[in-house]
């Protein structure tokens, strides 16, 4: 059954995603309309490399698009998909690729820097975190996780998560004072 | 949360998200499933015309292997000459009860030695 693209948008996530359980691919890239800006963003804060980050996005929606079968509550899309998320971030630095490697210190290209701006002095200061701290700062400050969930997540032990979390939060504050200082204060 | 969490790195983190072009990667990840679908259909059409090939390939020997086994299988092991024992002990007087048997004191075996 086809469905126009108009109702498809206006429909609740949980429809969209109980139509692509039966294979209906239109649903499937509404939904993929809907949550990749969140998805690429964060692979982007994981990876702090632009393409990097839209292939790792686009394995995660294929893995969702395989997987859809096995989500049982409609409602918990999102959680879902951030857990494939965060699993295919891990998968991919257990892989060792050299370039995952180099990124800790690497040179942002020419591109990159010649576009200032938050994200791009965010992903820096993120850059030069090691890989555990920055995944936990990302999880932390861009997915605002608690440290429970990140444990659960990532299997860091808590106390390992809780001070890689204080340890990338002193760094960042150091290297973004400036952009920290410039922000209101918030309650 | 800890007492380290900073809610300006948080506003940080919300002001570097980016609006990016969502048209071009929705067809990319469509494009991928696509190519995904007619892979697997090219996949299972090419082991189904395979398993017609071996079939109609092993049809032949298959079914004298099957009529040999429906031979053997039934065989008694040993002959008894008294009738109500033969019946009583038809069940586990065969050929076939024997492999069974022998396949469960392997697998009992097997677990044995292999499990913990």
């Amino acid at each position: 059954m086809r469905y126009s693209s108009d109702l498809l948008a206006r429909s609740p996530e949980a429809v969209l995603v109980g139509l692509s359980r039966n294979g209906h691919r239109d649903a499937f890239a509404e939904l993929v309309d809907r949550r990749q800006t969140w998805i690429r963003n964060l692979m982007r804060r994981c990876c702090g490399d632009a393409t990097l980050a839209d292939d790792l996005a686009q394995q995660v929606f294929l893995q969702a698009w395989r997987r859809i079968n096995q989500l049982h509550d409609t409602a918990r899309f999102a959680p879902w998909l951030k857990r494939i998320a965060i699993n295919t971030w891990l998968q991919q630095k257990r892989k060792g690729d050299p370039l995952l490697d180099a990124d800790e210190h690497r040179e942002f290209d020419a591109a990159q820097r010649e576009t200032p701006g938050v994200a791009v002095d965010l992903d820096r200061a993120l850059a030069a975190l090691p890989e555990d701290v920055r995944l936990c700062i990302v999880l932390s400050y861009h997915e605002r996780m608690t440290h429970g969930e990140i444990m659960e997540f990532t299997g860091i032990p808590l106390g390992t998560v809780k001070s890689h979390i204080r340890r990338g939060t002193r760094k960042l504050q150091a290297q973004l004072a400036a952009y920290v200082e410039s922000i209101k204060e918030i309650t | 949360m800890s007492i380290d969490y900073d809610p300006k790195l948080q506003a940080l983190f919300a002001e570097a998200e980016q609006a990016l072009d969502r048209e071009a990667f929705t067809r990319g990840v469509m494009h991928r499933i696509d190519r995904g679908r007619r892979l697997t259909l090219v996949l299972w059409s090419l082991v189904g015309a395979v398993a017609i090939a071996c079939l109609a390939l092993l049809a032949a020997p298959l079914t004298t292997i099957a009529g040999f086994a429906s031979g053997l299988l039934p065989m008694e092991l040993v002959e008894i000459e008294t009738a109500w024992l033969q019946q009583l002990l038809s069940p586990i007087n065969t050929v076939a009860a024997a492999i069974a048997v022998g396949a469960l004191a392997l697998r009992s075996f097997y677990r044995r030695i292999f499990t913990r």
